[in-house]
């Protein structure tokens, strides 16, 4: 949203930082990538191998040849979609309510909210534990599903509840008196408004969910419904069990992430920036 | 259902996610504050034993505890303060119009991407002294003369430590003021260029007030986030070296998974939660108050 | 009007109940318990590590064979064995366990049998039976006099050696720390070639490092018998001091050896970047690979200790318990003695490299012959030093972790450390003590 204008200097500042930008967030994991084709007997040598003899893709044919990674990528898929989805809804109809509709005693819920924010997850696992065992939910995806929603449900109603407080009053009012319902209100003129801050929040949700581990690791043993982070803690080196096999595991990290990326490539498309514009006239 | 006022529709709509909360979280923390009024550990045969107060008298005497509450408190005071000033700058590049800008927003937020887990062993491996790439590349470009050991020493390791979570969380800011800048309406940053004021005084002026919902939401969240954070010091150090990583969480984890100590870890939950909760309800609530009045 | 909004409301209600249950049954799992009965066989399980060859499977296939009436479910953790202990804790804190067979590191059987989860199978073999194992591994499997883990496999911490170097140099392999330190310092030429890599980073591994050392002095940590505290003697301060000395007097070991887990230092090692290695025997095996740059020219001996006193390595080493109330403990039991049998080690060890835990394998000479390190390895496990077996084992091993490593990084001297250690150790023994007169 903002033109940062002309000027050497400032074109200059900004490429710098766009570099240093680009040089932060890719450069570690500019050197998973490296690993995850580097052939195993270079990857922990020292001096430090830079350009590997050959490139190599045996890691990543032995994540899908021994394990079930193809697998571990579809359970993911599924936990934190429908995680996502339910916190999003819940989320917003929570956000909406707190945000714009005159509830007694809200600060009330602003504090249960924040407490709930402040739980280390830690002391969440025994008990939930039992209860899914309780619930026979052990190996069941939703054992999963419904911690992650809640998890993240203080982050999503804050954050849309921040978003939406932002939205005129009088452009709602307006809204009432042509005759919308509320939920009208919600899910035709405050859900387009706030598309970066509902996409925005969806991803880091949906990246949550992705790379959960502990809960993941605890509530499911069977191979079959493994997430990634469970499965990479699975994989072991090729000749022995005490051996971390560098390779193979950056080769998960690089495959597993993937699917975020273009997530997000796909998602800020979304995000058109017209229509806040388009919007407030008239 | 058309019918019901305002207020009554309200508490209707935030039913499924009390419901959800209350069951997934409220529930156990509940359970927690009970067990820890309990002694429950091997000396007790695991068997719930009531304690009263012991637990938290214990507390008031354990150097550890208080060592790695002050250990929590800098790693998240460092962290979250570098974390904005850096997810802010990074959030003004990436709202910029400029070509490509989608691969890089999508590449920025990479870090945040990665499995935790999975890039703290990244780490420990890239701060090695010996076959790290880290000490490799400082080699070549001549800033050091042998390699450091980064994890090896109780300074070093904090600072390393803060260095690797910056790094990842980064981008969760950055997204969220991004969020926070792309939401500013277009005529308002028309409205400043006309004007004719400078950049900075534009920024200083409408931006950032603006941004202050996202900023607070941000850095709540950022905060919360890094007092808890366990998995990454956890690879990273085990809480080392001589104790001088280790958080709370890490604390926590140990009582309940290596000494079975169920009753001391609840306690010890509770207390954080509780100096949290003040802290947050102190610093939240003014801001919520200041919201109100902004309208 | 009216109407119409119904039926809109019934659409979306249906279609609501319809996406629920089509999500239910794909979020669906097979459904938690894993033993139990399937059919009319027994179901039994184990939550192990990972197996990579494949001979666990192929073990477990013809235990199921031999045994038509019992189905055992090898299920696979991570790799790491705290992680792998944590979800064994979860499961018995819940209660009703799916495991019927716990699968321990040796440090875990105290704790997991005060903690009452364990049976008890002193009588379920004969004592000449149990006399077959080796004393050490059979150590690290009691409680208190009782026995409650047969074991599988078995470990100890050794030096590894360059032999080339040190044959070029006409020396042999020393016996003492004090010929280490000079052949170290003779041979190394920092950074490409250190003299003396190790564990020291804050974990486990430093615990066992020290104990090595301790014990090669002749001092003790906690005497499981009388609870004395031996970390407040000369003898461990003489022990920490020589390990500090390793990094910042004699220099043989680089400062980066306060982050090294058994991994970093055979990576090192086998790099061809070290002189000398203390680590478990798995390194031995991984050294002697195609592609490893030391292959051929490696030696292991025994760790090295003070003129005068034996050298000990730790005891390491994994066997299988049985869950206290699990419901099929005669055919878990089935399963253990199955598994732990000569003719079961040995495969595994043809297979894997597991080192076994049985006296009589380590005279077999289809095993000799493709191992020749299983004699060095079968001396040092005369004499092996086992970590403190109480209960509170996990508190004692980071109270040593925390001033070992404050200690080695210079952050506290040596003598303060052991202080603090001492004390700190003192209070959790007596704690343990009084809160369970004869538990």
């Amino acid at each position: 949203m903002q033109d940062l204008g002309s000027g050497m200097l400032r074109k200059g500042c900004f490429i710098l930082a766009t570099a240093g930008l680009l040089l932060f967030s890719v450069g570690p994991f500019g050197w998973e990538v490296l690993t995850s084709i580097k052939p195993s007997s270079e990857i922990a040598q020292s001096p430090v191998v830079y350009v590997p003899s050959r490139v190599t893709f045996e890691h990543y044919v032995a994540l899908f040849a021994r394990r079930d990674f193809g697998g571990y990528l579809v359970n993911s898929a599924v936990v934190s979609s429908l995680a996502t989805l339910l916190c999003m809804i819940a989320g917003m109809l929570a956000a909406y309510a707190l945000a714009k509709l005159n509830i007694p005693g809200s600060p009330l819920f602003l504090v249960i909210v924040l407490a709930v924010a402040l739980v280390p997850p830690i002391i969440l696992l025994i008990p939930l534990y039992e209860m899914m065992r309780w619930a026979d939910w052990i190996n069941h995806r939703g054992a999963l599903v419904l911690p992650y929603a809640a998890l993240n449900l203080p982050f999503a109603t804050l954050v849309l509840r921040a978003f939406f407080r932002q939205i005129p009053q009088d452009l709602l009012e307006a809204a009432r008196i042509d005759g919308f319902t509320r939920v009208g209100i919600l899910f035709k003129i405050i859900v387009p408004l706030s598309a970066p801050a509902l996409a925005t929040t969806a991803i880091l949700v949906f990246v949550f969910c992705w790379n959960e581990f502990i809960f993941a690791l605890t509530f499911i043993t069977t191979d079959a419904y493994k997430t990634i982070p469970v499965g990479i803690a699975g994989l072991s080196g090729v000749t022995s069990p005490y051996e971390i096999p560098w390779g193979l595991i950056s080769a998960a990290a690089v495959t597993g992430t993937l699917p975020l990326i273009v997530l997000v490539l796909i998602f800020q498309r979304r995000i058109v920036q017209g229509l806040t514009a388009g919007a407030l006239k008239g | 259902m058309g019918k019901l006022p305002d207020h009554g529709f309200g508490l209707l709509l935030l039913l499924p996610a009390l419901v959800l909360v209350s069951l997934m979280v409220l529930y156990p923390l509940a359970r927690n504050v009970h067990l820890s009024f309990y002694e429950k550990d091997l000396h007790s045969g695991l068997e719930s034993r009531f304690a009263g107060w012991y637990n938290y008298q214990r507390l008031g005497h354990d150097s550890r505890f208080f060592t790695s509450f002050f250990n929590t408190v800098f790693f998240t005071g460092v962290s979250v303060s570098i974390e904005l000033l850096l997810g802010l700058g990074f959030a003004l590049v990436l709202n910029a119009s400029f070509p490509a800008r989608g691969a890089i927003r999508a590449m920025a937020l990479i870090p945040w991407a990665l499995p935790t887990a999975v890039m703290a062993m990244a780490w420990t491996w890239i701060y090695n002294d010996v076959y790290g790439v880290l000490n490799d590349v400082l080699l070549r470009l001549g800033i050091i003369d042998e390699g450091v050991a980064w994890l090896g020493t109780p300074s070093a390791a904090r600072w390393a430590v803060i260095f690797a979570d910056v790094w990842k969380t980064t981008p969760f800011v950055s997204i969220i003021l991004l969020a926070g800048l792309q939401s500013i309406p277009a005529d308002l940053c028309e409205a400043i260029r006309i004007d004719g004021a400078k950049a900075v005084q534009g920024f200083r002026l409408v931006t950032l007030p603006l941004l202050l919902p996202s900023m607070v939401v941000a850095l709540l969240f950022r905060t919360v986030h890094a007092f808890g954070i366990f998995d990454l010091i956890y690879v990273l150090t085990g809480g080392g070296p001589g104790g001088a990583t280790e958080t709370v969480s890490v604390y926590v984890y140990y009582n309940l998974f290596r000494y079975l100590d169920f009753g001391y870890a609840a306690a010890l939950v509770v207390a954080t939660f509780l100096v949290l909760l003040l802290v947050a309800i102190l610093t939240y609530l003014p801001m919520l108050k200041r919201e109100v009045e902004l309208g | 009007m009216k109407l119409r909004t119904f039926f809109y409301g019934m659409g979306i209600g249906a279609l609501v109940i319809a996406a629920a249950a089509m999500g239910w049954t794909f979020l669906a799992g097979p459904g938690a318990r894993e033993g139990g009965r399937a059919g009319q066989k027994v179901v039994i399980s184990a939550l192990m590590h990972v197996d990579i060859t494949g001979a666990w499977h192929e073990l477990v296939a013809r235990f199921n064979e031999e045994n038509p009436d019992v189905e055992m479910h090898y299920i696979e953790g991570p790799w790491s064995t705290d992680t792998r202990e944590a979800l064994y804790t979860t499961s018995f804190l819940a209660g009703e366990s799916p495991y019927d067979m716990v699968f321990m590191d040796v440090i875990w059987v105290p704790k997991f049998a005060a903690a009452g989860w364990l049976e008890d199978l002193t009588d379920w073999l004969p004592p000449e039976q149990w006399k077959e194992f080796l004393p050490g591994d059979l150590e690290g499997s009691k409680h208190q006099g009782r026995i409650y883990r047969v074991p599988m496999y078995s470990d100890v911490g050794m030096l590894f050696y360059r032999r080339d170097l040190l044959e070029a140099a006409g020396l042999e392999p020393p016996t003492t720390w004090q010929d280490l330190i000079v052949m170290a310092q003779k041979l190394q030429k920092p950074p490409q070639l250190w003299g003396y890599v190790w564990q020291g980073k804050q974990y486990e591994g430093l615990s066992c490092n020290l104990l090595e050392v301790l014990q090669g002095f002749g001092g003790s940590w906690v005497d499981p018998v009388t609870q004395e505290v031996g970390l407040d003697q000369p003898e461990a301060a003489a022990a920490l001091q020589l390990m500090h000395d390793l990094i910042h007097k004699h220099k043989i070991s680089p400062p980066g050896v306060t982050t090294y887990q058994e991994e970093e230092a055979r990576q090192i090692f086998q790099s061809g970047n070290a002189v000398f290695q203390r680590n478990w025997p798995y390194a031995w095996v991984l050294a002697h690979q195609e592609q490893s740059p030391v292959k051929g020219k490696v030696g292991m001996a025994p760790m090295v200790s003070q003129k005068g006193q034996d050298g000990s390595g730790a005891q390491g080493g994994s066997g299988f318990g049985i869950y206290k109330y699990s419901k099929h403990k005669r055919a878990a039991w089935r399963f253990i003695v199955f598994a732990t049998s000569s003719r079961a080690q040995k495969f595994l060890h043809l297979q894997e490299g597991r080192i076994p835990t049985r006296h009589a394998l380590f005279r077999d000479p289809d095993l000799l012959e493709k191992s020749p390190h299983l004699s060095t390895v079968y001396q040092a496990f005369q004499n092996t030093a086992l970590r403190p077996p109480l209960p509170n084992y996990a508190q004692l091993s980071d109270i040593v972790q925390r001033h070992a490593s404050a200690a080695l990084t210079g952050k506290v001297p040596v003598r303060e450390a052991l202080r603090r250690a001492s004390a700190e150790t003192g209070y959790v023994v007596a704690r343990a003590a009084e809160a369970k007169p004869g538990q």
